[in-house]
């Protein structure tokens, strides 16, 4: 058989989920269940008012720019809590200001949407997904909390540290051409998937201790295809992205969190590569709201809801300006937010929301009741 | 007064043994306390930083010193600072995970601010009232491919465009700006002859630079601290390997016991001429091993070190020098800790129109770095200049020669104006 890159994810998801998952439940939405879905991509790592939405920004951002005209566009949605990358990506999933451990040690400490979703809806694990980067976002998927948790999370995949696990192996064996030589990397990849998958971020619900040996073969395939395809990636967006189109096309979950992370190279403190990074990450969601066009079980039933995770600090700021994200100024507070779909209509509004909105307005789509979210459902969606 | 009280200045301790640290808000002392802990490793500028601090607040009477810290004791009480989550004395990563977790937090950073905003016009005073002329040269690499009208955009209205007369030999540029002479003369920079002059000394004059073609000019053993990016690549590729190392083993918990071990990566005597000054080797450490992609990027570590220079040591002449950085290469981004010439043998290519974009964001955010600080307000010249450019920017207070200049400039024209403003 021919195995293309979408077959990947397919055999990889399904060969696990059947072990444990009754056949109806898988990606096939239960009649009794409305059909909108919910896309929440985020501009994870963090991107400024300045280099986006402002006018000095917009040349960086061509596709949101013309996305906008067919959207309802909020010009202020208001971080208020910690302003660290899993503490933001847990206010938005929750519904609250989350303020566990910042390096993942803690998982958020109230139901995240997917639990809600899953356990209301009576969906299955396939059905709510998220697609990050940073390793600590390992524990994104459910909460804490003793009445939701895992029976009710997510699928988290983290693909960008799959094959930072391969590149790093490369790099330690010091073969002659290094990280230049794809096949090193693809073996390496096959040495993941054997040794170690867990630990990189692959908590698809597995029944067994091991990857089924099908299931470790396509995965190696489909990802090695990729690196090696014309496509083939310097950025982990673009793997986040070819997983989340994956699982869209092969599973068709009604929830989906997509996190973009390329732009966090502004840490390095190259202002050009940050534009490069944003740049990127609005052609990928562009590229993404295409998909929901063009996939049948997304079109006209799906709500896109983009937003940056945070901001960054201000040009004036101490902290030395848009390589960090801690000083708590309006520059890293105030951003913006972005709902693509059907039945949003097209509009903006000054009225400020803010990311524990992001859930609560979910749950409506999603038809679920989210009780105790402190966030507010977005009334300009939900007409 | 907590046991870990730091070994500081007779002046000093006789503050701190009269309880007057004790008597702050338990933050506030706590970040006083951690800032000088390691006095040895001090500029002098910060310890004279602390010994003025804390003897404004010990001329102040009590009750203006209890009034002007009363809305932080509130704030630290309603974000539940105990013995148990702040003991005294004590400010790590736990205090600040504390801190940045609560809810409180933006509170609490107004607060601090507010004291800051009361303190500082006072200090500033004292600092204004003993100052002297300064001054900053940032200079580009020639190969940035942008005409002059394109450079300095973020600054150009804060200062006047001037004409410069190139010189015949485009390697002469920077020994006549900065010297006066062509190179083969090795004549002292002006860097060197304030730091042998009376108002200089140790830590005085400060190069940084990506390459050597500052520090390369003038006589070899002077007071002038210098730092090069590239000379440390020696040190930078060691840290590298010895990170990479301490990641792999995971015999480090948690970011709190990471840092304990980033501590103890110091420079060796072969792997930099200031390894032998404490406070120097230190410096080199931190700037590498705190500071955002210092260790990968040149003109990131030129930014970082000038800002953590100005913000330390508060020199009074700074040269520094930009460069072109390289292209990152497929899988960079994934190898924070790796040298990229060794994991890639893809030859490496400069990114010109990249590290243009990115050096036109850090003259603003060196230039914004200096004024912050009362040393420099109103007595500092600042020179952009990119090498072999027939312009350059002078942000300057109005009696600072060049800012009547009418016509082209020679270089060792400048170089006079230089050395009548610092008074060499």
């Amino acid at each position: 058989m021919h195995l293309t890159k979408r077959r990947f994810v397919q055999l990889a998801g399904l060969s696990i989920a059947n072990r444990i998952v009754p056949g109806p439940l898988l990606g096939q939405p239960s009649a009794k269940r409305p059909a909108n879905k919910v896309i929440i991509v985020t501009f994870g790592g963090g991107v400024r008012y300045s280099e986006t939405f402002a006018p000095e920004g917009l040349r960086n951002i061509p596709r949101l720019v013309e996305l906008r005209k067919q959207g309802y566009f909020f010009k202020s949605c208001i971080n208020s809590g910690v302003l660290s990358h899993f503490n933001s990506t847990a206010s938005i999933l929750t519904g609250n200001w989350q303020r566990v451990d910042d390096f993942g040690f803690q998982p958020p400490a109230g139901p995240t949407l997917f639990e809600f979703y899953r356990k209301q809806s009576g969906a299955g694990p396939m059905d709510a997904w998220a697609v990050a980067t940073n390793k600590s976002f390992a524990q994104m998927g459910w909460s804490s909390d003793r009445d939701f948790g895992s029976p009710f999370g997510a699928n988290v995949v983290l693909p960008k540290q799959l094959l930072l696990e391969a590149v790093q192996d490369v790099v330690k064996k010091g073969t002659e051409a290094g990280v230049a030589n794809r096949d090193d990397i693809l073996r390496r990849l096959e040495g993941v998937l054997s040794e170690g998958y867990e630990g990189v971020g692959w908590t698809i619900f597995q029944a067994g201790k091991k990857l089924d040996r099908q299931v470790r073969e396509t995965l190696v395939r489909g990802l090695v295809e990729y690196i090696n395809g014309p496509e083939a990636p310097t950025s982990g967006d673009e793997l986040t992205f070819f997983i989340a189109r994956e699982i869209m096309r092969e599973f068709a979950p009604r929830l989906i969190l997509v996190n973009f992370w390329d732009m966090d190279v502004a840490h390095w403190g190259s202002y050009s590569l940050y534009l490069n990074a944003i740049t990127r990450t609005d052609r990928l969601t562009g590229m993404l709201w295409e998909e929901v066009q063009a996939n049948a079980n997304y079109k006209d039933k799906t709500t896109l809801l983009v937003l940056p995770e945070l901001g960054r600090d201000g040009d004036q700021n101490t902290a030395n300006g848009f390589l960090n994200h801690r000083s708590g100024d309006p520059s890293c507070r105030n951003t913006w937010l972005l709902a693509m779909g059907a039945e949003v209509p097209r509009g903006e509004t000054e009225r400020p929301v803010h990311h524990v909105d992001v859930a609560a307005t979910a749950a409506e789509l999603l038809g679920v009741k989210a009780a105790g979210m402190a966030g507010a459902p977005m009334r300009e969606l939900l007409l | 007064m907590p046991g870990n009280t730091p070994k500081v200045s007779p002046t000093l301790q006789a503050l701190i043994d009269k309880g007057l640290v004790d008597s702050l808000p338990r933050s506030f002392a706590a970040f006083c306390f951690d800032q000088m802990k390691d006095w040895d490793l001090l500029f002098p500028a910060e310890r004279s930083y602390f010994e003025r601090l804390f003897g404004l607040l010990d001329r102040t009477s009590p009750e203006v010193v209890a009034r002007l810290f009363q809305p932080l004791r509130e704030i630290e009480s309603r974000m539940g600072m105990t013995e148990k989550t702040w003991p005294r004395g004590i400010f790590t990563l736990e205090q600040v995970d504390f801190l940045n977790r609560n809810r409180y937090y933006p509170e609490w950073r107004a607060a601090v601010s507010k004291i800051f905003a009361q303190l500082d016009p006072v200090l500033d005073a004292e600092i204004t009232r003993t100052g002297h002329a300064r001054l900053v040269i940032v200079i580009s690499p020639s190969q940035l491919p942008a005409d002059p009208d394109r450079m300095w955009t973020r600054l150009e209205a804060l200062g006047k465009r001037v004409s410069i007369e190139p010189p015949k030999r485009p390697e002469d540029f920077l020994p006549l700006l900065l010297t006066g002479e062509e190179q083969s003369r090795r004549a002292p920079t002006i860097a060197h002859s304030f730091a042998a002059g009376k108002k200089g000394g140790a830590y005085s004059s400060w190069i940084v630079e990506v390459a050597d073609g500052l520090s390369r000019l003038g006589p070899e053993g002077s007071a002038v601290v210098k730092y090069s990016y590239d000379a440390l690549a020696p040190y930078r590729k060691r840290l590298m390997k010895d990170v990479q190392s301490v990641v792999d083993a995971q015999e480090t918990p948690g970011p709190r016991q990471f840092s304990a071990r980033l501590k103890q990566m110091k420079i060796l005597a072969s792997e930099g001429e200031f390894a032998a000054d404490p406070i120097l080797a230190e410096f080199a450490r931190a700037i590498l091993l705190s500071g955002n992609g210092t260790l990968l990027i040149n003109n990131t570590f030129v930014e970082w070190a000038t800002v953590q220079a100005v913000r330390r040591a508060r020199p009074s002449v700074t040269l520094v020098g930009f460069g072109i950085r390289n292209k990152v290469k497929p899988f960079s981004s994934l190898l924070i800790y790796a040298d990229q010439d060794a994991t890639n043998p893809i030859p490496s290519q400069m990114d010109t129109l990249g590290s243009y974009v990115d050096l036109e964001v850090f003259y603003q955010y060196v230039f914004q770095e200096f004024e912050k600080y009362a040393e420099y307000r109103k007595n500092t010249a600042y020179l952009f200049v990119g090498d072999g450019m027939e312009e350059m920017l002078a942000i300057a207070p109005p009696d600072f020669p060049l800012m009547q200049a009418a016509d082209a400039q020679k270089l060792p024209q400048v170089f006079g104006h230089l050395k009548e403003w610092l008074g060499v």
